[in-house]
């Protein structure tokens, strides 16, 4: 009997708990954001979830940044596989989408029906917003920063050699090159490591420059310019082997120690060098070099970051909501002032909202500039493989120069067909 | 009779119980789902995808894997005399009365217990181009800087002395028990035949130390043909894929890659050649010894 009473008690209890737990649910939905795990991002997730709780007592939001692992694709796809993702993430690489979305991640964000709109009003470029778009005719990703790839240069040395702009043309580097090497410094530097994302910093926005702001696909197809690519390789390959570039990797930062003049890189290294620099150390930035038969704009990689919604949310339409809120006029202009990265939208210089910030931080307005003739990368499958595969060609054409340039670029468009037959 | 005999095969099945458990799970299960895998794409977070022989087709043409196969037979043509002449030579010294006999078996056996990963740490920093150990010593005699790691033509060579000075330990036991096992009544009667140290070595130890040389060609061709932390952690396959061992590219393939399909084609590919080369290696090698 005594058996029973505990019984029909503790059922009684569970019973009401389980009532109110309901009941909780109905009254506060609960969404999960992953942002990226580094100090300046979580300081403005932590602020942009703070006001959003604030309006929406009935949505709450728990900001968490993206657990570690080797990288934020490896711990997405792990994620989408154990289906512990989480509602938003705002970390997301184009050039993983397409895992994402055939594992069935994703929530297609061109099905809102306010979607059309909110890309209007961020003024994104047509032809940009296209490269988001993933096989099926979906958008899956909300362009939201980008950090175009540029060169920097150390001004002081530039000064000392006599040279007055930055070089524009491959042959205007070279010359620079020569000029520099005489002062006993490295005119140029990149991480020679064959890593498949640090083609991202050499190779990539190079061959975007040199082809007019091509990528690697059209369509599902790789369809690389081959003239463009020869060009690159052409370039790098004398910058090893006249010497401009050292073969060798620095313990410490050369550019900032003054071992080096050049360098291409983010608009995330401003706050680095601000930060170190010693005392009277100048840089700039200016746009990637180009073949001297160049014509018209210099684009470059955009390296974007893109916000999505996983499929595993309960609550998509406030989730939507949620992210509409991320990439407002007041969240930009909060991602400007806290991380200096860029918002991806066309009235990044003309919207009042962001006209202090500029005045403030001339250096980024360089990038500003930059920002609408950036290219991404195609959300095509196996990108990893691909780059892999330009990192290996590099190091073999222009770190040791046992392959010539259209040798490297055969074998290249070779592997590369062989990675996506098998693929498909 | 009959009922206990039952009783017994039981009792016998339970008690097998535990390794079968391990052989299901830890042998049978990972070998049928590779060999089911060979046929398919998967991803670890996608469903498995049935594609034929594709894994095959794309096998044939992967000019990498291939050279990653030629480097790995490179490292075992540097690797596999070293170690035997090595090995051989240390056995036969501690095979003589010498003092402290015991301890110099115990030093030499020691790195073949240490964890591959610490010795592989240990040999970057000395192999460093400009604060290695090695390169300090040869600068401080006035040699050239030599570029152990950075040079493709010297970094594989590099990885196999790195191995062997690893490994050779192991070879030494084998060796010495090999050495212990010829009858000292041969040496007596070589000795009254008036036979000098290189003929009696020549005539007698290596000849009946045949089953031994065997054993440590197969053994070390074995291991040797899965180097990878070696160069996974030395040289990541650097430079220009000259270290890109064949193990190293079937884990690129399956966790870097996420190639779990094609990594298994692979795998088993790779276990055919090692299949070959050891019966090759029996067939060309072993000798009927006395």
């Amino acid at each position: 009997m005594r058996f029973f009473l505990v019984l029909s008690l503790l059922f009684f209890v569970l019973g009401c708990s389980f009532e109110r737990k309901d009941d909780k649910d109905q009254a506060n939905k609960k969404l999960k954001y992953w942002c990226a795990p580094n100090p300046e991002e979580i300081e403005l997730a932590k602020i942009l979830v703070d006001k959003w709780n604030r309006l929406h007592p009935e949505i709450q939001v728990e900001v968490q940044p993206l657990p570690a692992g080797q990288s934020s694709e490896e711990v997405l796809l792990s994620a989408i596989a154990g289906r512990t993702t989480p509602d938003v993430c705002s970390n997301i690489w184009p050039g993983a989408i397409s895992e994402y979305t055939k594992a069935g991640g994703l929530v297609a964000l061109d099905e809102f029906e306010d979607f059309d709109s909110l890309v209007n009003a961020r003024r994104i470029p047509v032809e940009l917003l296209e490269s988001f778009k993933s096989g099926d005719g979906h958008i899956y990703q909300l362009p939201w920063k980008t950090n175009p790839i540029m060169l920097l240069y150390n001004v002081k040395i530039f000064k000392e050699a006599g040279l007055e702009r930055p070089p524009r043309t491959y042959s205007e580097f070279f010359e620079a090159c020569e000029k520099i090497k005489q002062l006993g410094i490295f005119p140029g530097y990149t991480d020679i490591r064959p890593i498949w994302w640090q083609r991202f910093f050499d190779f990539y926005p190079f061959y975007i420059a040199s082809s007019g702001g091509k990528t690697l696909f059209k369509g599902e197809n790789f369809d690389i310019d081959y003239n463009s690519a020869v060009k690159v390789f052409e370039f790098f390959r004398t910058c090893f082997k006249m010497g401009y570039f050292p073969i060798t990797n620095f313990q410490v930062d050369p550019f900032l120690t003054g071992k080096v003049a050049m360098r291409f890189t983010g608009p995330w290294t401003i706050a680095y060098l601000e930060r170190n620099k010693p005392d009277g150390f100048e840089y700039d930035f200016a746009p990637i070099p180009v073949p001297n038969d160049h014509q018209g704009k210099v684009y470059t990689y955009g390296d974007p970051k893109n916000i999505a919604i996983f499929s595993t949310t309960k609550y998509k339409r406030e989730a939507w909501e949620f992210v509409k809120f991320l990439v407002s006029e007041y969240s930009d202009s909060l991602l400007l002032e806290i991380c200096n990265q860029l918002p991806i939208r066309g009235d990044l210089l003309e919207n009042r909202k962001f006209t202090g910030y500029f005045n403030r931080n001339l250096k980024m307005k360089v990038f500003a500039q930059q920002t609408p003739f950036t290219r991404g990368i195609d959300s095509g499958v196996e990108m990893k493989e691909i780059f892999d595969a330009i990192s290996r060609e590099f190091e073999a054409c222009a770190v040791y120069g046992v392959k010539s340039p259209e040798e490297a670029v055969r074998n290249l468009i070779k592997r590369s067909k062989i990675i996506l037959e098998w693929s498909k | 009779m009959v009922k206990m005999s039952k009783v017994d095969s039981k009792a016998g099945y339970f008690m097998v119980m535990p390794y079968l458990i391990y052989f299901a799970a830890f042998i049978a299960y990972p070998l049928i789902f590779s060999f089911i895998l060979i046929f398919h794409r998967w991803n670890i977070v996608t469903p498995m995808e049935f594609i034929g022989l594709k894994n095959f087709v794309r096998l044939f043409k992967d000019e990498l894997f291939f050279k990653s196969i030629i480097n790995t037979l490179i490292f075992l043509s540097i690797h596999i005399p070293l170690q035997i002449v090595i090995a051989l030579f240390f056995a036969n010294l501690l095979n003589k009365q010498i003092k402290f006999r015991s301890l110099f078996r115990a030093l030499y056996f020691l790195p073949v217990v240490v964890s591959s990963v610490v010795v592989t740490i240990l040999w970057q920093q000395m192999y460093a181009y400009e604060t290695g150990l090695i390169n300090q010593v040869l600068s401080g005699f006035g040699f050239k800087k030599i570029p152990w790691l950075v040079s493709p033509e010297i970094a594989m060579p590099s990885i196999a002395v790195m191995a062997t000075w690893k490994n050779v330990g192991f070879y030494i036991v084998l060796f010495l028990a090999g050495l212990q096992s010829i009858p000292n009544e041969l040496y007596e009667v070589a000795e009254i035949d008036g036979a000098s140290s290189f003929q009696k070595f020549y005539r007698i130890t290596l000849p009946l130390l045949n089953p031994t040389v065997v054993l440590v060609i197969v053994l070390s061709t074995i291991g040797g043909f899965s180097l990878f932390i070696e160069p996974y952690i030395l040289t990541g396959g650097g430079p220009l894929d000259s270290t890109l061992s064949a193990m190293l590219y079937i884990y690129n393939q399956a966790f870097y890659f996420n190639h779990m399909g094609y990594a298994a084609t692979l795998g088993f590919f790779f276990a055919l050649v090692i299949l070959v080369v050891v019966i090759a290696q029996r067939k060309f090698i072993e000798r009927e010894v006395y």
